[in-house]
């Protein structure tokens, strides 16, 4: 409670601090979404809580700042969707939209209660425009366009957009002034100048791009250079017509825009991007020098070469010349040598040769015509008695051949005789017997055939009492009749 | 002027005669020869590193005529 000091109501601190914050808790019911720029996270690694510090500028001045907690787990949620996505996380200097709570503590004073942050409208004015000009670059499949061209050996004409005050094209000229003071090498340049920053540096770009087009057979490559005008403003070079329209250029673009921040678009497209105008100039010096030394070099090595190449076959000729002269002469005289031994030999040799082959085919020829005769007498011997010796065999085969068949022919018709004898006898005998059992014969003895009904019978019980029985006789048959019968066992 | 053989062309050419001399490819009977079109090729290269032919007068006039290359 307000004590009364002095005449004067006074209020302790905590009395208003519990005041305002009454006060602001009934103004400020509900939470609301605020955009501004998140100019420091202050993350705390130990707490994992964030402090971040709020402002906004209008032309480069900050008109409103403000306090503000992001308790972990919701630091820990919120940059989880940065990282998905941009493909970053939470961090300094970026445009957030968020939703807040007013809060006031009696102890901390202000702070804005961070509950969320919407990462699509980070993504907004920046990222999400160049992200999506690199997808369409892509989709078209013009991105690498530029960056496929060939430069020519030496890039030596070279169309330049630029400002001609700017620090960045006093840099790049310097580096070529002094390569040409340094080495003589020749460029050729010429500036088209444009805007480099802001909004209207697209379409004073693309004006002047269409303009070198028109004389594109005079240059080798485009230049576009910048540098000393800060950070500011170089989202232009994010824009899809002017990176689309340098993806497709005809000849090669080089840039030299002069920034800490990430590459822009057109960068990435470019066939060739330094990170100042210096050194895109030394890029381009580089290209002589690849040129220059070889050259160079070659010179120095056809010099050199070609000296050590011709002393080189002079001292081998001298050295040829001299072994050849010795060699020769060596083997001419040792040839002439050789060759009056191999006469003298040849000579000899041939002579010995003839005389005793002369002397061995006479000797031949009376051996070969005695032997020859020899030969033929033994011959006439040996066919004369073998004549006479086949006649005498033949003679006494024959003879002995003529004996043996008469015996044989004798011994065979005893034998016939012999057999037929025996043979007769032996058929009169069983004549006579055969004669004996004939049917008449032993009819004629008293014997009869007794038969009923055609059938002969030869046992009682074929005959039943009413049969009327055939009985034959030797001469005759009669016919009786059964009255009656006894049968036997 | 007699139309030049192109400084690349020449530069390539060049890199080959090299090594092939470097190589030992060549004999002394082809040497005068290949030296003779070496240097040649040396002068174009070392002509074309310290000269250009551009003429700016030529380009302005070019612009404004809105000389069409495509």
């Amino acid at each position: 409670m307000p004590e009364t000091l002095n005449g004067k109501q006074v209020f302790s601190l905590q009395e208003v601090a519990l005041s305002i914050k009454e006060t602001l808790a009934n103004k400020f019911t509900y939470s609301f979404w605020i955009k501004a720029e998140l100019n420091k996270l202050n993350f705390y690694r130990h707490s994992g809580h964030c402090y971040p510090e709020l402002v906004e500028k209008s032309g480069g001045k900050v008109i409103a700042q403000m306090r503000s907690n992001l308790w972990r787990d919701d630091y820990a949620r919120i940059n989880q969707s940065f990282l998905n996505t941009l493909n970053e996380p939470l961090k300094d200097g970026i445009k957030i939209l968020f939703l807040a709570k007013i809060e006031f503590h009696p102890e901390y004073g202000l702070a804005l209660h961070i509950l969320d942050i919407d990462p699509g409208f980070t993504l907004g004015d920046l990222e999400k425009e160049k992200r999506e000009a690199i997808k369409k670059l892509q989709s078209e499949g013009i991105y690498n366009k530029n960056r496929l061209l060939t430069l020519p050996m030496l890039p030596q004409r070279i169309a330049i957009i630029s400002v001609e005050t700017s620090k960045g094209y006093a840099d790049f000229m310097e580096v070529l002034d002094h390569a040409k003071r340094s080495w003589g090498y020749a460029f050729f340049q010429m500036l088209f100048p444009s805007l480099l920053q802001g909004d209207k540096a697209v379409p004073s770009i693309l004006k002047q791009l269409n303009r070198i087009k028109k004389v594109i057979r005079h240059f080798d490559a485009v230049a576009i250079i910048r540098g000393g005008g800060g950070d500011i403003g170089l989202s232009c070079y994010n824009n899809y017509e002017l990176a689309k329209t340098i993806a497709l250029f005809p000849i090669p673009v080089i840039t030299g825009i002069g920034h800490a921040t990430n590459e822009t678009v057109s960068e990435m497209v470019a066939f060739e991007n330094a990170i100042t105008p210096t050194r895109l100039a030394e890029f381009i010096i580089q290209k002589f020098h690849n040129f220059s030394v070889p050259v160079k070099q070659a010179e120095e090595k056809l010099i050199s070469i070609s000296k050590r190449m011709i002393s080189d076959e002079r001292t081998k000729l001298r050295a040829e010349v001299k072994l050849f002269r010795s060699i020769t002469e060596n083997v001419l005289l040792k040839n002439k040598n050789a060759l009056k031994d191999h006469v003298r030999a040849l000579y000899q040799q041939s002579n010995f040769i003839f005389k005793s082959e002369k002397e061995n085919i006479s000797v031949s020829r009376s051996q070969l015509l005695k032997s020859a005769t020899a030969v033929c007498r033994v011959e006439q011997q040996q066919l004369t008695q073998l004549v006479r010796s086949i006649k005498k065999e033949g003679n006494t085969r024959l003879k002995n051949s003529t004996l043996t068949l008469a015996q044989q022919i004798k011994q065979i018709r005893l034998n016939v005789k012999t057999t037929l004898a025996r043979w007769h006898t032996e058929m009169t005998a069983l004549e006579k017997n055969l004669e004996n059992i004939s049917p008449a014969k032993v009819l004629k003895r008293g014997y009869s055939i007794t038969r009923v009904n055609g059938k002969a019978i030869t046992h009682g019980h074929q005959a039943l009492p009413g049969n009327i029985l055939h009985t034959t006789l030797y001469e005759g048959e009669v016919s009786s009749t059964v009255n009656s019968k006894q049968n036997t066992p | 002027m007699k139309e030049q053989i192109n400084y690349t062309d020449a530069f390539q050419e060049l890199q080959t005669i090299v090594s092939e001399i470097e190589e030992g490819e060549i004999s002394v009977d082809e040497l005068s020869e290949k030296v003779k079109r070496a240097s040649h090729l040396i002068k174009i290269c070392k002509t074309k590193l310290s000269s250009t032919e551009e003429d700016v007068n030529k380009i302005l006039k070019d612009l404004e005529g809105g000389v069409d290359e495509s």
